[in-house]
């Protein structure tokens, strides 16, 4: 459950973010949570519940999350797939199962909506 | 900001994104959202986490030690290794050792029989070890007798084969550790503990004999996530496997040495 200690970080930056904008309040925070950065999306949701519900100025906050896509080249034949999915077991095209990963091992503040 | 070395701490979060981009100025958006307004921000969480993570490879190089972040299942037996290697490469290569656990100092009182310096993190309930924990604790440990000198720094993490693997510690090798009785399916179970290291040991080895445990499958599982992984089998209670362990351990320091001179 390291989600929990990336909630901690998080409402910690969104805290310091609504006093540099004087809001009082946040209405909704975008995350972007890559398929490979090792968050899982249900337990972020449910950390995000219990920590928002804590602070007055995140109370009732909407998490929206986006999944960026990862690019996956086939080792062998070179086919370029691209998915938001786990990890894909092997090349659709060949069957090879070493795929090379770009992309989706992060973790992003994306945008808050305040007043 | 850390006291020691003023290196910024993961309190002070302006420093991980104020550097690019503007917090005061925030994009009205009233057509989209009558009550709110948005503010663009794209600041990675992993951000604060990586900033003290690079200061602290910067300690470790500045020391000229090299820093190995050891991670496993709980009871691996990654403590019992690093008792034997101890041991093994005393009086050649000055060790340090960094525990961390959840609970209690059992560990740190194991290695610290060994006569080397250590310090024990407890994390107080957290599954893995950060930056920040690691920078405290790297700080501690210079204060030990013979923690200003040391070649090869252990980071034992909590035993978790799942949270450590997101967070980076400054370490300049991650070793996976899977201990036989645990089964060959970690590889294909637990993807990130393998994408994210160097080295793959399969421990207990001497106990092959009783369990089912393919170890080419589970080599070859972990190698298809990873193909620039380094593998080992080994066992520290009979000796099996040991010399490749030490050798991969000594080649590291040797590395990190030439380089320093250069």
């Amino acid at each position: 459950m390291h989600e929990i200690s990336l909630v901690q970080n998080l409402v910690q930056q969104l805290k310091e973010l609504a006093e540099a904008n004087k809001a009082t309040k946040i209405l909704s925070v975008t995350m972007e949570i890559g398929p490979l950065c090792g968050v899982v999306v249900d337990s972020f949701r449910f950390g995000f519940e219990i920590i928002s519900a804590e602070e007055e100025f995140l109370r009732g906050a909407r998490l929206e999350v986006e999944i960026p896509t990862v690019e996956y080249t086939c080792s062998d034949c070179g086919k370029v797939l691209h998915s938001s999915e786990a990890r894909p077991e092997c090349c659709p095209a060949c069957g090879e199962i070493t795929l090379f990963a770009r992309g989706g091992d992060d973790l992003i503040l994306r945008r808050v909506e305040l007043e | 900001m850390c006291d020691t070395c003023g290196c910024p701490s993961p309190s002070d979060h302006d420093h991980d994104h104020h550097h690019d981009h503007d917090h005061g100025h925030a994009h009205d958006h009233h057509h989209h959202a009558p009550q709110g307004r948005t503010v663009d921000v794209h600041a990675s969480l992993f951000a604060a986490n990586d900033a003290l993570a690079r200061a602290n490879r910067e300690h470790f190089d500045e020391i000229g030690a090299v820093a190995l972040n050891l991670i496993s299942s709980p009871g691996s037996g990654k403590t019992t290794l690093l008792e034997h290697t101890i041991d093994a490469l005393k009086g050649e290569i000055a060790i340090g050792v960094i525990e961390g656990d959840i609970e209690t100092e059992r560990d740190a009182e194991r290695i610290r029989a060994k006569g080397v310096p250590v310090i024990q993190l407890t994390t107080g309930g957290a599954c893995h070890l950060d930056a920040a924990m690691t920078h405290k604790g790297f700080h501690r440990l210079q204060k030990e007798p013979g923690g200003d000198r040391i070649d090869l720094l252990f980071i034992e993490n909590v035993g978790n084969l799942v949270c450590p693997s997101t967070f980076d510690l400054g370490e300049h090798e991650r070793v996976v550790f899977v201990s036989v009785p645990e089964g060959p399916d970690k590889p294909a179970k637990y993807p990130k503990a393998f994408t994210g290291s160097q080295t793959f040991v399969i421990t207990k080895c001497d106990l092959l004999p009783y369990f089912d445990f393919p170890v080419p499958e589970a080599m070859g599982d972990a190698l298809r996530l990873n193909p620039a992984l380094r593998t080992m089998t080994l066992s520290a209670k009979s000796g099996e496997g040991m010399e490749a362990w030490l050798d991969y351990l000594r080649q590291l320091v040797a590395a990190k040495k030439g380089r320093a001179k250069q």
